[in-house]
């Protein structure tokens, strides 16, 4: 009788077993997409020496992380690309203007999880302080997002 | 009361063999749901790709399907055997010379598709690779046109890495793109969500 009760009750246990693995199945959790204040920060080098505007953005626009020099230390990486383009003598002639087109889009990941948490790109058509425009652009979005999250 | 509990037992096992069997079957009738409702569109997507050559008036024709069409200055977009991915799916991009990954996974953060972008393929279920090209204004056409634009250009498409399947294919072509290659990224990022199950 108490073996028969023992087989009903691991029966029992099967089905829940069944059940929420079958619902655990069904869909994906979202990521956790938040980069905590004060937290460890690697730049990876970006082409023309974009991280270095990076960094000084970051500093000026007083982001909460802290930028490390040393990616194991990091919790987080940047990495991006960006790109310069002088004004051609047919933009100063024709249209009357000297400023660069900046373009630059930033990821940060998540080393640990190796999960994207945070992106941005910006595109500016005639930037007047050329790739120190782009860069605080990114600066000033992540701090943004780090705050209002 | 032995019988009684014979009885039980008898049909947890059954409701058990139920759970196990039954999610094969659901899926892949999901799967035929879909492709059912969607097979419309992919034939008229295929009929737009067959006739993907630009009108003499520079436009391409736009498919009409309950996807939402794109604009006159986009691309087509293709889906393989109407796949869809899951939300929250793991997907990995590849790099694409120029640094357009980066504006591919802006464009996802952007459009809020429901994504989750990892930067190790091995962790990954899908991959997003492609090329991209991007062509400067010249004086020609600052001169005559009075535009300081680009045009870019960007093909991706995404692949489900354990069976290694193409299940989406996108292309866009945008003549004197405002936001560069930011525009670029974003129209891919936008129509990547039409597949996305939310």
């Amino acid at each position: 009788m108490s073996f028969k009760k023992n087989v009903v009750s691991i029966l029992v246990l099967l089905v829940v077993a069944a059940v929420s693995t079958a619902l655990a199945g069904e869909k994906n959790a979202p990521p956790s997409q938040k980069i905590p204040k004060g937290a460890k920060v690697f730049l990876a080098p970006i082409e023309g020496g974009y991280d270095t505007y990076l960094k000084d953005a970051i500093a000026k626009k007083k982001v909460p992380v802290e930028i490390v020099a040393n990616r194991d230390q990091a919790d987080y990486e940047i990495t991006g690309t960006s790109e310069s383009q002088k004004a051609s003598t047919a933009k100063k002639v024709i249209l009357g203007n000297w400023h660069s087109r900046e373009e630059a889009s930033i990821t940060v990941s998540n080393i640990k999880s190796s999960e994207v948490v945070w992106a941005y790109s910006v595109h500016e058509e005639a930037s007047t302080h050329g790739k120190k425009s782009s860069a605080e652009a990114c600066a000033k979005h992540l701090k943004e997002a780090i705050e209002n999250q | 009361m032995p019988r009684r509990l014979s009885l039980i037992s008898q049909a947890l096992v059954a409701l058990i063999l139920c759970l196990v069997i039954y999610p094969l079957p659901a899926r892949s009738a999901t799967s035929q749901e879909n492709n059912s409702n969607q097979s419309q569109n992919k034939e008229d997507q295929s009929q737009a790709a067959d006739t993907g050559k630009p009108a003499p008036g520079g436009q391409a024709k736009v498919p009409v399907s309950s996807i939402k069409s794109a604009p006159t200055d986009e691309g087509q977009l293709a889906t393989v055997n109407n796949a869809k991915i899951p939300s929250y799916a793991k997907v990995y991009v590849a790099p694409i010379p120029g640094g357009f990954e980066n504006y591919i996974i802006a464009g996802l953060r952007n459009k809020k598709v429901p994504l989750t972008v990892v930067i190790d393929r091995s962790k990954a279920e899908y991959e997003i690779s492609g090329v991209s090209d991007s062509e400067k204004a010249g004086w020609a056409k600052m001169l005559f046109i009075g535009s300081q634009n680009s045009n870019e250009q960007a093909s991706i498409k995404i692949s489900d890495l354990k069976t290694g399947a193409v299940i989406f294919g996108y292309s866009v072509h945008k003549t004197n793109s405002v936001r560069g290659r930011q525009s670029a990224g974003e129209a891919c990022a936008k129509h990547i969500k039409q597949i996305v199950l939310e």
